[in-house]
């Protein structure tokens, strides 16, 4: 039988199955795979979905514990469906567009953001065989995907016609690009190490027992973990790295004028980025969904959460960067030490010292 | 970057801001990134209570007092009061002044751990501020048993205060101040060796000590930039002569020495205390004052350490039962002027540190 | 190494937060849950004090409170009978105006009003933030007191009521003139004259 390059693993069965169906109704090739695969990436987008609502609810439980109050606590038990409220309340609420000259920019600006979010997660594994597609240069495609969060930044900020909203969304698009070069020289050292771009080849060189895992890879490995982790925290805007949208400043962010729907689009993608962060920091080096006993997707979904509940205790506890002292953190720290580090991960290779 | 050309603007920092502390309007002339002058302006909360004091009996006066500072508002009526107490020739029993003392010094701690809160939140950490307020409802919860309320106490009277403490209060008392001392400790472990509380408060808007006597700042704002001035010690009042304590300073007068400077002004506040509930002596907690209280003919200025710096009161008495003159003194509204002297020059992030360290209360600004 | 420092004293600041996600929350949930522990001279809205024995208004409107309340919340009507003793006709609290300073409950030398510890009276219509008489006489039956006045006989007023305020008053009324040492039953005429000095404004 004809299966495409995925379908390996704990899903073998059900899309032989799926095949057999599509077969019997008389779907010849491309059409099965054109199917198959829309399929597949609606499914992805619910799951998604579903994950964006179980973050943003359990960001508040979060950061209630940890200041010794509950969180919500009103809809439903403690409060779990409190996000599809908040999700129909802005939906209810007047989208205000005051004197935009550009609308079609304003308009596509919470798309785009919305969609490159998503568009990351063809090529994440949230287990063995799980995978949209396993192309053979994986880790590349979420780099440059992650990137176009950039243009719809600056398409907000523009498309707001508001000098404030302008500074800020430029602010924000000068920090994600700084953060992109430190974040990509970390990714380097473990394609370095593994030889290969495709994620599935990462999770798999990392297989066996846990000091396999990329982060035990020292010197190289936690320098390279810490510094995508931070690297990863300022590309979703996140404290202490959330000048741009802090509300205690003075010049707002980028998504000062929209109101509505189009704001929960940049809000939902701010999360959705946080969880793609989190999910390729466990890719890369903890190990992705290697683990004994249990599915392979538990441990995925297990690894992944305990980096997000990471970055949840980042921004409850520390103040926030000033934005110039942003930029010469990236660019006087980071990257010379993610440069750094990569030519000790290449010596390393060179000399075939492995532990 | 010659040959580019940068233009100023105008930037209003409008009342309704979520980190200047009440409704303060402040105008902006900015480049770019930068704060090139700055022009509060002020009045957005007058209530004319300098006017309507004058409708009203001194004893009348005292809950008026309590809104004219709202977050110490001990030491609002302990100054009325002792203005008062001053020009009618009335003798405060010792019980007195030493409840007094302990009153006025667990609101300064409280002011305190309030300004630890939003400072924090200000610059960015969330956390704090719910820190910062656990701790001072412990403090709230001893007045309200003492006299009923939480923020407007209304508890200083001429004559000494409203009602006595009851009898578990003493070691109410001490357990919240060991249980203050021992979360301070935690708090500065939160923050004070945080490399990016450090790179966002260090070094940035220092007031010189020659800039801040001119300008007549007092209080913490002053003590950090390194002058050794205390109103409890230097024109002493009530019983603080008696109790023995050193006053903080700080070296440098930049955001962090003032916000360590409070911190300290706790630690020196829980010493206070703990001698005062030592020698708490027995008598009567308030003196006998006629509520047609008319005192003679004359004015006075009496001013105390309240916790934003000094705190005064000038009474002008025309021999009737209203006052003839009440005239304010808010610490706050001379710690505000100081900003445009030495906070031009900055970046917008850290105008709100430095706004946030001044800790400005607007009612005291305004009155 | 300046750079190892500060990752420490990052990794201090986790250390500090992070434990608290194990601990209990302080806060309570209201309206569920409320506080239980809300002291006894806690200053909530004013009500006006009933006898224990009689369920009839202590209020004898001397307008003492009135004279005190700064704001002028308190508005009290009342005309003299044919024996020349005040009867109070009206008795009304302004709650939005009032600023819950408690000096009418100072002022008071009858026990009639004071601040109860009950405070959830918000209301959608303002007419509701005037409470009258009954309002107030209502709210007051079931707040506790200690009965400080001065005993009078059967004779004209009241009937004497049980010694139930035999300690001296040390918890509230610090300011009432002449603190009752227990029960004692005094000639109608020598109350009559007490209570006319009380009337011209006594030392508070």
């Amino acid at each position: 039988m004809n299966t495409p390059i995925l379908a390996v693993g704990e899903l073998l069965p059900l899309f032989q199955w799926c095949y057999g169906l599509l077969q019997d109704i008389g779907l010849k090739s491309p059409w099965m795979e054109i199917v198959v695969y829309t399929l597949l990436a609606t499914g992805v987008f619910c799951l998604l979905a579903l994950i964006a609502l179980f973050l943003v609810w359990w960001e508040r439980k979060i950061a209630g514990h940890l200041q010794q109050r509950y969180g919500p606590m009103r809809t439903g038990w403690h409060g779990w469906y409190q996000t599809v409220m908040d999700a129909l309340k802005l939906l209810q609420k007047e989208d205000i567009q005051v004197a935009i000259r550009d609308k079609g920019i304003f308009f596509w600006a919470p798309v785009l953001c919305f969609t490159a979010a998503f568009l990351a997660y063809v090529v994440i594994p949230f287990g063995d065989g799980l995978i949209v597609a396993d192309l053979n240069v994986g880790i590349l495609y979420i780099m440059a995907v992650t990137t176009l969060t950039i243009i719809s930044l600056l398409m907000a900020g523009w498309g707001s016609h508001n000098k404030y909203a302008l500074l800020g969304g430029m602010r924000s698009a000068a920090q994600v690009v700084s953060y992109e070069v430190p974040m990509a020289v970390s990714v380097l050292v473990v394609v370095l190490f593994v030889g290969s771009l495709s994620m599935q080849d990462i999770v798999k060189s990392q297989a066996g027992w846990i000091w396999n895992w990329h982060i035990f890879q020292l010197p190289f490995g936690p320098i390279a973990f810490a510094t995508y982790l931070v690297a990863g925290a300022a590309e979703s805007n996140r404290t202490p790295f959330d000048i741009p949208e802090a509300e205690q400043e003075l010049v707002a962010g980028y998504n000062v004028e929209y109101s509505g729907m189009k704001f929960a689009m940049f809000f939902l993608a701010e999360f959705i980025n946080m969880f793609t962060v989190s999910a390729i920091t466990t890719t890369l080096f903890l190990g992705g969904w290697n683990g004994p006993f249990l599915p392979s997707w538990f441990w995925f979904l297990l690894k992944t959460l305990i980096m997000v509940l990471l970055l949840m205790l980042f921004r409850w506890t520390y103040p926030r960067l000033r934005v110039d002292q942003l930029m010469k953190f990236a660019w006087k720290f980071l990257v010379p030490v993610t440069f750094a580090n990569l030519v000790i991960a290449g010596w390393f290779k060179y000399a075939g010292w492995y532990w | 970057m010659q040959g580019l050309r940068t233009e100023e603007f105008q930037v209003n920092m409008g009342p309704h801001h979520p980190s200047t502390h009440g409704v303060c309007r402040m105008v902006l002339t900015m480049d770019g990134e930068r704060v090139l002058k700055i022009e509060p302006v002020i009045g957005y909360l007058h209530r004319a209570i300098e006017k309507v004091c004058e409708n009203r009996t001194y004893v009348q006066c005292l809950p008026l007092m309590d809104r004219f500072e709202y977050v110490t508002s001990m030491a609002t009526n302990q100054v009325f009061s002792m203005a008062a107490e001053k020009l009618g020739g009335v003798e405060v029993p010792e019980r007195a002044e030493y409840l007094r003392v302990i009153m006025v010094e667990l609101n300064r701690i409280a002011s305190h751990l309030l300004f630890y809160g939003v400072t924090a939140m200000d610059i960015g950490a969330y956390t704090p501020f719910l820190y910062g307020l656990r701790e001072r409802e412990l403090i709230i919860d001893l007045f309200e048993e003492t006299c009923g309320q939480r923020l407007t106490y209304n508890y200083i009277r001429i004559g000494g205060v409203s009602k006595d403490i009851l009898p578990g209060f003493e070691q109410r008392c001490r357990k919240a101040l060991d249980t203050i001392e021992a979360k301070l400790v935690e708090y500065e472990g939160l923050l004070n060796e945080n490399p990016i509380w450090l790179a966002r408060t260090k070094g940035i808007g220092i007031l010189p000590a020659e800039t801040a006597i001119a300008y007549g700042a007092s209080g913490p704002v002053l003590r950090a930039s390194g002058v050794d001035y205390d109103v409890r010690r230097d024109d002493p009042y009530s019983i603080y002569h008696k109790l023995d304590w050193k006053v903080p300073t700080q070296k440098s007068g930049d955001c962090f020495d003032r916000y360590m400077q409070r911190l300290d002004e706790i630690r020196v506040s829980i010493k206070i205390i703990r001698q005062a509930l030592d020698g708490l002596p027995e008598g009567e907690f308030k003196a006998k004052v006629s509520p047609k209280f008319k005192p003679a003919p004359g004015e006075c200025y009496n001013r105390i350490e309240s916790a934003r710096g000094e705190m005064g009161c000038h009474l002008i008495s025309n021999g009737g039962p209203k006052p003839l003159r009440v005239k304010l003194r808010g610490s706050s509204y001379n710690n505000l002027q100081v900003l445009p002297a030495f906070g031009a020059n900055c970046m917008i992030a850290d105008l709100v540190a430095i706004f946030a360290t001044l800790d400005v209360i607007l009612p005291e600004v305004d009155r | 190494m300046g750079v190892l420092k500060d990752i420490k004293n990052l990794i201090l600041g986790l250390t500090i937060t992070g434990p608290y996600l194990c601990r209990h929350a302080v806060t309570v949930q209201y309206p569920e849950e409320k506080r239980d522990d809300i002291p006894e001279r806690s200053r909530g809205v004013v009500v006006l004090l009933s006898d224990k024995e009689t369920g009839e208004l202590n209020c004898t409107a001397c307008e003492l409170c009135m004279r005190t309340c700064p704001t002028g919340a308190i508005r009290i009507k009342s005309h003299r009978d044919e024996n020349k003793r005040k009867v109070l006709d009206s008795f009304v609290v302004e709650t939005a105006l009032c600023c819950y300073c408690g000096m009418c409950e100072e002022a008071c030398n009858f026990c009639a009003i004071k601040m109860a510890t009950m405070y959830e009276f918000s209301t959608t219509d303002i007419n509701d933030t005037v409470w009258d008489m009954k309002k107030l006489q209502k709210y007051g039956r079931n707040v506790p007191y200690e009965d400080t006045r001065k005993k009078k006989s059967a004779a004209a007023e009241k009937p004497a009521p049980k010694p139930d305020a035999g300690k001296p008053a040390e918890a509230k009324a610090e300011e009432a003139p002449k603190p009752v040492e227990g029960a004692k039953p005094e000639a109608p005429a020598a109350s009559d004259e007490k209570k006319d000095e009380t009337n011209k404004g006594d030392e508070q």
